[in-house]
């Protein structure tokens, strides 16, 4: 080809590209949007603005910081147009979070739009380092957030995002009602923590509409988190919730699995202090009390008498296992009864049990501070096969006293005549020693914690 | 036809084609940003009175995720405890430095922004961070909800922070004798300086053990300690030293620090302490 025709053609190409330039056919990718992206987030800054504002009675929300350590926080908010807000919360009834407290409020842009909470208020109590629940979250605080994305709306709630570890946290419209019995919320505590009036074990139980499973319960009010393991022999599973308090029960999140349906909202019966939530097509969960260990187990057996069983003896020291989960209020009660009847210098320094001593003998040895001799009630075992437990029976109190008066009630309980569930724990505390558990087969509440000795 | 011929033709076309094309593309419009200014409220006004028009510094108390780690729990301070923290500012450290280096010393070395967090800044290791000063323009106070301006020690406290964070600033405009400094106490410094008790670093000729981090803390440690000291507090506390070496090292740190302030700011360093400590006098009896 000549030079010629090759400038002829490139002057053809040049002119039609200049002809199709800027033309709006196909070749244009589409738009999605027929905004900006600036006029759209206006427009989304003023949507939540309005939204915020649209809720006369405000917002309510419970704020779950880290459903997999932590519990929820109830919040109130009502938002003002003057970039005020008035907050409550249940937080910490001993700071009266409950009551109406006034800051400031942004809608700012972040990542995306947000809600930012600018001046100190109760909702900033979840982020300050110095006041973690638990050694692991030093420094961390409640691992709490007060700078919230927005992210849509939902049947009427505000979807919104932690800016800081991007948890949901959902914005219900809160009626006067709801404000009006925030420090309701502090009254459930105790009925989620557990009443030492009730009896001593404590399940979730679940039905899937035709199978039940029992899981046992367990619940920090510090964290407010909950940890539910399966009691059934192969089937390994375990529930992990965290618990934020209502006037009427508890919300759980993440919500329990059951069936497939997803259950959140458990409604409390003062009647039996039970946690009950209630699904569809038979399906539910609660949390209950039971007078009988969950699983039973052997660990008795080798305390009974004339069996040829060996020396053992088990040791109750209040300094060390006062505290321990498995120690009873209604126990710790009794001790304290005890302490209250003796001299003021006096107290119980410890409770031992004695199975089968060198001279064949079981006894319980009640020992004291302050001087005062050993007081020792000399009992004969035998077992309840059918229900598993070891059943101590009064023989004779050593040196040939009287039973003491101020040991009646206490004594009572370990000699009563359903006997006493016997448990070796899988935890420990302090020491290395293995952790064994006496229950009271006789509904009374009455669990003691001992170290096995020898 | 002739190459020429082609060409005009070529021109003609585009020409037209350039004076046609995008003529209906969009003229530059009002900015689709909203540069409103938010309604002030009387505390704002109360700052930009004593702090951005006299100084010109600004203040910044309400949460700015830019301004601030968000790795770190920390929370904006209580509306009511702003005030009261920046007049504690203002009358100790603002006023004893304009006073000493003249009106307009602080406003053309300072930080240009005070940030103020309500809460306590926690680190791992368990000490608590009360400042920052972050390339000579800003200074972060943390706590500010906890002082109390009636209690001294927590009044001096907190302005131990903003002398500390300033001094760090003086020295990002013009260093001191780095030299000299490092040859005084090479020993002491220490990553792990929280592991020590004060009255133990002392002894080895450091005023704080937060000092013995690296010289640049130190200078500040020892600058800030004098300055939030009266002059008796300071020789009762030199007196309690054990050590002469380090008393005679502390001793050689402060004439270190009076020279740099007399050579690079031609002030008087104890002038500008006894104004510290009559200021706060001030503030701890109003």
């Amino acid at each position: 080809m000549k030079v010629k025709n090759i400038i002829k053609y490139l002057f053809a190409a040049f002119l039609m590209l200049q002809i199709t330039g800027c033309n709006n056919d196909s070749t244009e990718a589409e738009p999605l949007f027929d905004k900006t992206p600036t006029d759209r987030l206006n427009a989304q800054m003023d949507e939540l603005q309005q939204l915020l504002l649209s809720s006369p009675e405000g917002w309510k929300a419970i704020y779950f910081t880290d459903n997999t350590i932590l519990g929820g926080y109830t919040h109130f908010f009502k938002f003002a147009a003057d970039g005020t807000v008035e907050m409550a919360s249940d937080f910490d009834q001993s700071m009266d979070t409950d009551e109406i407290r006034k800051s400031e409020y942004q809608i700012q842009l972040g990542s995306t739009v947000s809600l930012t909470f600018t001046t100190n208020n109760w909702i900033h109590l979840l982020s300050e380092s110095d006041n973690y629940p638990i050694p692991g979250l030093r420094s961390k605080g409640y691992l709490g957030d007060f700078q919230f994305l927005y992210y849509g709306q939902e049947n009427g709630e505000i979807v919104f995002k932690a800016n800081r570890n991007k948890q949901e946290i959902r914005f219900v419209k809160a009626t006067k009602a709801d404000w009006d019995n925030l420090s309701k919320n502090y009254d459930m505590i105790p009925n989620v923590i557990g009443s030492s009036a009730r009896p001593i074990f404590r399940l979730l139980e679940t039905n899937d509409g035709t199978t039940k499973h029992q899981f046992d319960f367990s619940f920090s009010p510090i964290t407010r988190f909950a940890e539910a393991n399966s009691v059934e022999a192969g089937f390994s599973f375990s529930y992990e919730l965290g618990v934020g308090y209502t006037p009427t029960g508890i919300v759980v999140n993440p919500a329990l699995e059951v069936g497939g349906q997803k259950l959140s909202n458990f409604v409390y019966n003062d009647a039996d202090g039970s946690f009950t939530s209630t699904g569809t097509n038979g399906v539910s969960a609660t949390i209950k009390y039971s007078n009988k260990p969950l699983v039973l187990t052997d660990d008795y057996k080798f305390l009974l008498s004339g069996k040829g069983n060996p020396y053992k003896y088990f040791g109750y020291i209040p300094a060390n296992l006062a505290t321990a989960p498995t120690t009873s209020n209604y126990f710790k009660s009794l001790v304290a009864k005890v302490n209250a009847a003796l001299p003021a210098n006096q107290s119980i320094a410890s409770i031992y049990m004695y199975f089968n001593t060198a001279a064949n003998q079981t006894y319980i040895s009640y020992n004291f501070n302050g001087g005062k001799a050993s007081v020792i009630h000399v009992v004969k075992s035998t077992e309840d096969a059918a229900n598993k437990t070891i059943i101590l029976s009064h023989d004779f109190w050593a040196g040939g006293i009287a039973a003491p008066a101020y040991l009646k009630e206490i004594d009572d309980e370990f000699t009563n005549p359903k006997g006493l569930y016997v448990k070796k724990e899988n935890f420990k505390i302090t020491f290395s020693n293995v952790i064994y558990t006496f229950t009271s087969a006789s509904d009374s509440g009455f669990r003691i914690t001992t170290y096995i000795i020898n | 036809m002739k190459l020429l011929k082609y060409n005009k033709i070529a021109i003609l076309a585009l020409v037209s084609v350039f004076s046609f094309s995008c003529v209906h593309e969009d003229q530059p419009t009002e900015s689709q940003l909203d540069f409103n200014q938010p309604t002030k409220t009387v505390l704002d006004n109360w700052i930009d009175t004593n702090y951005l028009n006299p100084y010109n510094i600004n203040v910044q108390y309400k949460w700015n995720q830019n301004t601030v780690d968000n790795s770190r729990f920390l929370f904006p301070p209580t509306i009511d405890k702003v005030k009261p923290a920046l007049e504690i500012v203002q009358t100790i450290w603002l006023k004893s430095y304009a006073t000493i280096g003249g009106a307009d010393f602080v406003k053309k070395i300072a930080p240009r922004e005070i940030v103020l967090v309500g809460g306590v800044n926690l680190n791992s290791v368990g000490t608590r961070t009360l400042g920052l000063a972050e390339g000579g323009q800003r200074v972060t106070l943390f706590e500010t909800d906890y002082i109390d301006k009636t209690d001294r020690s927590s009044v001096t406290e907190f302005i131990h922070t903003i002398q500390h964070e300033y001094i760090h600033i003086l020295n990002q405009h013009k260093p001191f004798d780095e030299k000299a400094w490092a040859a005084i106490t090479p020993a002491g410094y220490t990553a792990d300086w929280y592991n020590y008790e004060i009255p133990v670093s002392n002894e080895i000729g450091f005023i704080t053990s937060y000092a013995r981090l690296n010289i640049n803390e130190d200078f500040a440690e020892t600058a800030a300690m004098i300055l939030i000291s009266s002059k008796a507090d300071y020789a009762k506390f030199l007196a309690n030293i054990k050590s002469a070496t380090a008393v005679a090292a502390i001793k050689a740190k402060e004439a270190l620090v009076v020279k740099y302030f007399k050579e690079a700011y031609n002030m008087d360093f104890y002038a500008l302490r006894d104004e510290a400590e009559k200021n706060t006098t001030a503030v701890v009896n109003n």
